[in-house]
């Protein structure tokens, strides 16, 4: 797949990374009155081609970090940057996976994945015949002419692949994109993530609440510490050399060291969390 | 919040979904078509025996065989047409003025928040106001010609579609509209891709309601001052204490909406074919 020279992943060659929050901080209103810091001095870089994944306790702002980045939330205080330019409005070098089904229920799977370029303005026969490309290559050739709802998980899921990936965009932003999934078709899911991702350059940035997928995906792994105002606590270097093979990669002992270190910080937040969240019950 | 009218239509309807949808399985749907066609032609035969029997006041409930007959002089000899021709432009144009008005004002309230903020006590007060007080002010705005009768019928079906609207934009799920911005959309883009079809489904509902409301406002506004219309011709029938013609001209109405009813459907059913079955 990787036709073109292979980007630099450690980054450092690389003048504008993808991605950088610089001491973000976003606080939202409760409905109280009061004021909550779900994140707090977020201080994060993505370099371009490089696969990042966030893991961290539930609430502890993953989403916000990530909206943040696509351009659909503002930062509080602070700054993403975007290829060296600052995020204002939609981010349009990124394209963002959701971990709800956000297809448009009303348009067909070929409509669906054809929208960004309908948006762009390219012409329907030409985005169509695009779109059809997009959908042989993530197996969903015979199901063009579907309504969303009449397709499975998975396959829904490929669409939400295929309409991200054909505006060719520098930045994937994916918040738990396949949580939803069985274990078996995650695991396919992961795998055809992974190829297309190889050698395409882009920038990912990966949020899932499962480390093993973290790991078996990235190139750095981030932890999130517990809320209220959570922030980098950790990020992991993974230098399992690629191409990995998913299905056999969780038996390798460097995964495995890896898991057993990252797992260790990742609880300790774990534990803040849910001792937080008794703390609060009790009181 | 939908207009007065729109819940308990909305309801009845909904209860007799529930209801058939907990017969539809024991009896097939031929089978149901008779039974429904008994029952109406039982209490069609009670009321006509009842009224030969004189246990009911023929003058104020005439014979079902006298009304048919009334209905068919009426059809035959060609007399019920040209009101109906007035009642069906004055209905189509009330809801076409109505609907236009209230689906443009709904979307650009749904979208402008500062405006939906300035507009809301006003509406709700227009929308409080009872609207058959404005036929007679209508009357002689508009003379009594079609168009007050339009004006009227226009009041009805604006609130109900203008509220669906607003509530059917509003309602969109938060990550389609997310999804279709990161996919580049712009402001027309949305619209067109993600707020009229989410919009469409209550505005659907709300057809139903308002198309009817678009005959009801041409016919009240005709029985209380015009020269044609199927409202006339009732009112004409009235004073002259013809209970038969009152009931035809009833009749005649009920078969138009149902009419109308059905290619309404039709044009639902086509146009929300996404959705899943239910
Ligand atoms: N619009 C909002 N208004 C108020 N509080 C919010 C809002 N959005 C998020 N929060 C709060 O901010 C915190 C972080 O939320 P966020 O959705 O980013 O967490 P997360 O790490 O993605 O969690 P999860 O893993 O469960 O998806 C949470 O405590 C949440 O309650
Ligand atoms: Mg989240």
């Amino acid at each position: 797949m990787s036709t073109t020279t292979p980007p630099d992943r450690r980054g450092d060659a690389a003048p504008e990374p993808a991605l950088v929050w610089r001491g973000c901080t976003k606080t939202f209103e409760t409905p109280g009155g009061g004021s909550y810091d779900a994140v707090r001095d977020i201080d994060l870089v993505v370099p371009a081609g490089r696969f990042v994944s966030i893991v961290g306790p539930t609430g502890s702002g993953k989403s916000t970090i990530l909206n943040m980045a696509a351009g659909l939330l503002e930062a509080s205080s602070g700054e993403v940057e975007s290829f060296g330019a600052p995020v204002r409005g939609v981010n349009r070098r990124a394209s963002y996976m959701f971990q709800q089904d956000a297809l448009l229920p009303w348009k067909t799977v070929l409509d669906n994945v054809a929208l960004g370029l309908t948006f762009a303005g390219v012409d329907t026969r030409e985005a169509h015949d695009r779109a059809r490309v997009w959908l042989e290559r993530v197996g969903l050739k015979a199901f063009t002419d579907r309504y969303p709802h009449q397709l499975s998980g998975g396959m829904r899921k490929r669409t939400a692949i295929a309409q991200a990936w054909i505006v060719d965009p520098d930045i994937l932003l994916m918040d738990e994109p396949f949580s939803a999934l069985d274990v078996q078709t995650r695991q396919i899911m992961e795998n055809e993530l992974l190829n297309l991702w190889s050698g395409s350059g882009k920038a990912a940035v990966f949020i899932t609440h499962d480390l093993d997928e973290a790991i078996a995906l990235s190139d750095e792994v981030v932890i999130l510490g517990a809320g209220p105002g959570s922030t980098v606590v950790a990020t992991y270097e993974i230098d399992i050399p690629r191409p990995r093979d998913l299905l056999e990669i969780r038996d390798d002992p460097a995964f495995i060291d890896l898991h057993r270190e990252i797992w260790g910080r990742l609880k300790q937040e774990v534990e803040r969390t849910y001792a937080a969240q008794n703390e609060r019950e009790s009181a | 919040m939908s207009a007065q009218g729109g819940t308990t239509r909305d309801d009845t309807a909904l209860q007799a979904a529930g209801v058939r949808r907990r017969q539809g399985r024991g009896v097939s749907n031929l089978a149901m078509r008779g039974l429904q066609l008994l029952l109406a032609l039982v209490v069609l035969g009670l009321w006509e025996l009842g009224g030969r029997a004189g246990l009911i006041d023929q003058f104020f409930f005439p014979l079902p065989s006298d009304i048919f007959a009334t209905v068919w002089t009426w059809v035959s000899s060609g007399y019920v047409f040209p009101h109906l021709w007035v009642t069906m432009q004055e209905s189509v144009l009330a809801f076409v003025i109505g609907a236009a008005l209230g689906l443009f004002l709904g979307f650009l309230l749904a979208r402008v928040r500062f405006l939906d903020r300035l507009f809301d006590p006003f509406l709700q007060m227009f929308n409080a106001l009872p609207r058959v007080v404005l036929a007679p002010i209508f009357l002689l705005w508009f003379g009594l010609g079609i168009w007050s009768k339009v004006a009227f019928g226009v009041t009805l079906v604006f609130f109900i579609v203008f509220f669906n609207t607003l509530e059917g934009v509003k309602g969109v799920d938060r990550v389609l509209v997310d999804n279709a911005r990161m996919l580049g959309a712009k402001e027309s883009h949305l619209l067109r891709h993600v707020f009229v079809p989410s919009a469409l489904t209550w505005i659907f509902s709300s057809l139903h309601i308002s198309v009817g409301f678009a005959i009801t406002g041409a016919v009240v506004g005709e029985y209380l001052g015009a020269s044609a219309g199927v409202g006339y011709a009732i009112a004409q029938a009235q004073g002259v204490f013809d209970t038969r013609g009152v009931f035809a001209g009833m009749f005649i109405l009920m078969v138009v909406v149902l009419v109308v009813d059905v290619l309404v459907n039709r044009l639902e059913r086509y146009l929300l074919r996404w959705r899943p079955a239910r």
